[in-house]
């Protein structure tokens, strides 16, 4: 039976990748802007969800991993002219260990909840800081991204299809990595610690290991988003990439699509990122901030009727669909 | 060396000793008994012997392996899991899922971990609320499944805090009837009990504490007559 279910996600799946091989074709450019924005922000929610959903660790600085990612690779190729496509797994690498110091630093310590919030965010700010006083990556003027023309061997286009692709294929990475941990041991064991900590060490969890190494997980993957970030946007300073925006951003999508899910945090973006984008074009008119007024009451709105974001509404849709046809069968029991 | 040897521990709490001086053992096959008053460090003797906390001074031995000061999850590897005495689910798993989370300390495949998780559920009654959450049980099932979870970890000594607090008498009676079963099918078994009646039918051999101290061990009908003992829950006359 499992063999079928995963069957049927591997068809879903598939389906769903060819059509959005095919959306950027049909779509005008402000249009595709938009829709690589909510591939950017549902794997970054996606690679933050790995520790925040699934382990239960919220981190309110997933931009240090992302400026680690942006700061490495771009300075790599405007500094030294090694290309983004090896920068990035440099900068990957950085914000592996920068994660495992982060998750050992707090974990061994047993901070957690807004502890460990408290952390992420001060070595997050530290990170702005310190780039605000290194000249050599520009300061706090930042750094641009030397523009080559259109070179797919310096992660560079033209035309905005090539950035599309490269986030498409990253966010199906993503997402079938979250699948496949959900489904194996260490998957089980991060929501087992998510769930309750002393149970999961009473039965057998190494709980400091499970977490560092989702933390590292989760570092790894969003340092690879920050290079993407970089080479789309072709500008980063310290604010825009190490800043709280960020931060508050990527595990707003995951809140609001649902925690701890494999699709969650991609359905979070998908339905916020547009909302986002067009009421700022739309309402740029009216007076100021007038799109954050809106946005921000989508956001209130969700979290007061669905607690457990969107995938927790479809769960509960679900269920009592599966209550009503179970119904008459348990009565003649 | 006997199966679990306590040898002299002690445990200090800034100042405050929880354990002082504590020893005794537990042979294979046995239960045994844990009691005293509210507060006489009963369970920070079981803190101690899973791993929660680390003895002051004083050493474990099981199966001749010093295991004083391991981690919980290392105790569990080398066959010792514990119960909780307010039970612990992980309520948004559901009850096979939870009891996977134990059978995952000796299985790496998930496959393996589901049918050992299916096996233990059989062993403890709740195989047909399998794909229930935790969260929707009652307390009853909810203490099979504390049970549940930790045999998942395939232990051979297995600590339970009080398993029948909070039950009422005819569920005790259900409970008991799975512990006697467990020993029956050869786990060796370590009680924390509050309820007198619980640990005097069940164990042949019981362990007092009081103010951290062992102040009586013996079968029940040792204990039941033992001053010292009638002292500590009664107490003393002048």
């Amino acid at each position: 039976m499992n063999k079928l279910i995963h069957n049927k996600m591997a068809i879903l799946s598939i389906g769903l990748l060819l059509i959005c091989s095919f959306l950027p074709f049909f779509l005008p450019d402000y249009f595709l802007h938009i829709a690589i924005l909510v591939l950017l922000y549902a794997y970054l929610a996606t690679a933050w969800n790995i520790l925040g959903g699934f382990a239960g660790q919220h981190s309110l600085g997933h931009s240090l991993f992302l400026g680690i990612g942006a700061y490495t690779s771009t300075y790599l190729f405007t500094g030294l002219g090694i290309t983004p496509w090896v920068g990035m797994w440099i900068g990957a690498g950085l914000a592996g260990l920068a994660g495992w110091f982060v998750g050992y630093l707090s974990f061994r310590y047993g901070l957690k909840g807004p502890y460990f919030a408290l952390v992420t965010i001060a070595i997050a700010e530290a990170m702005v800081s310190l780039t605000n006083n290194i000249s050599l990556v520009g300061g706090a003027q930042g750094l641009d991204v030397r523009w080559e023309g259109n070179n797919p061997l310096v992660m560079q286009f033209e035309n905005k299809i090539g950035y599309y692709f490269i986030i498409l294929v990253m966010i199906a990475i993503a997402i079938a990595l979250v699948y496949w941990i959900s489904h194996h041991r260490f998957g089980y064991q991060l929501i087992a610690v998510r769930e309750n900590e002393e149970a999961a060490e009473a039965l057998g969890t190494d709980m400091l290991r499970v977490k560092i190494v989702a933390t590292v997980i989760s570092a790894i993957l969003t340092a690879l988003g920050g290079t993407f970030f970089a080479q789309y946007i072709t500008y980063i300073n310290p604010r825009n990439v190490f800043g709280e925006g960020p931060s508050i951003q990527i595990l707003l999508f995951a809140i609001v699509g649902g925690l701890g899910t494999v699709w969650g945090p991609a359905i979070g973006a998908l339905i916020l990122v547009p909302i986002s984008e067009f009421s700022r074009s739309w309402l740029s008119g009216t007076f100021a901030g007038a799109h954050l007024l809106l946005y921000g009451s989508v956001l209130v709105l969700v979290m007061l009727f669905m607690p457990k974001g969107f995938v927790g509404l479809f769960e509960k849709i679900k269920q009592k669909k599966f209550r009503k046809q179970s119904t008459p069968s348990e009565k003649e029991i | 060396m006997s199966f679990l040897t306590v040898d002299n521990i002690s445990k200090q709490f800034s100042g405050l000793t929880a354990v002082a001086d504590l020893s005794f053992e537990v042979e294979k096959g046995e239960i045994v008994g844990l009691i005293g008053p509210n507060g006489a460090g009963k369970t920070t003797v079981f803190n101690m012997l899973s791993g929660f906390l680390s003895p002051t001074k004083g050493e474990i031995f099981y199966k001749k392996k010093r295991i004083t000061g391991l981690k919980p999850h290392q105790i569990c590897e080398n066959g010792i899991t514990r119960t909780f005495q307010i039970v612990q689910p992980f309520p948004e798993l559901s009850v096979v899922e939870n009891t996977m989370i134990g059978a995952f300390a000796h299985n790496h495949k998930t496959e393996d971990a589901r049918e050992k998780a299916m096996a233990t559920l059989k062993r403890v009654q709740l195989e047909k609320k399998a794909n229930k959450p935790a969260k929707e049980l009652t307390l009853l099932e909810l203490k099979r499944l504390e049970i549940g979870k930790a045999l998942a970890t395939e232990p051979e000594l297995l600590l339970l805090d009080e398993v029948a607090a909070g039950l009422k008498d005819t569920e005790i009676e259900q409970i008991l009837n799975l512990v006697r079963q467990l020993n029956q099918d050869g786990m060796t078994l370590l009680i924390v009990e509050h309820l007198m009646k619980v640990i005097m039918n069940l164990s042949r051999r019981i362990i007092v504490i009081d103010f951290g101290k062992k102040i009586a061990e013996g079968t029940p009908v040792e204990i039941a007559n033992d001053p010292a003992v009638l002292d500590a829950y009664l107490g003393k006359e002048n």
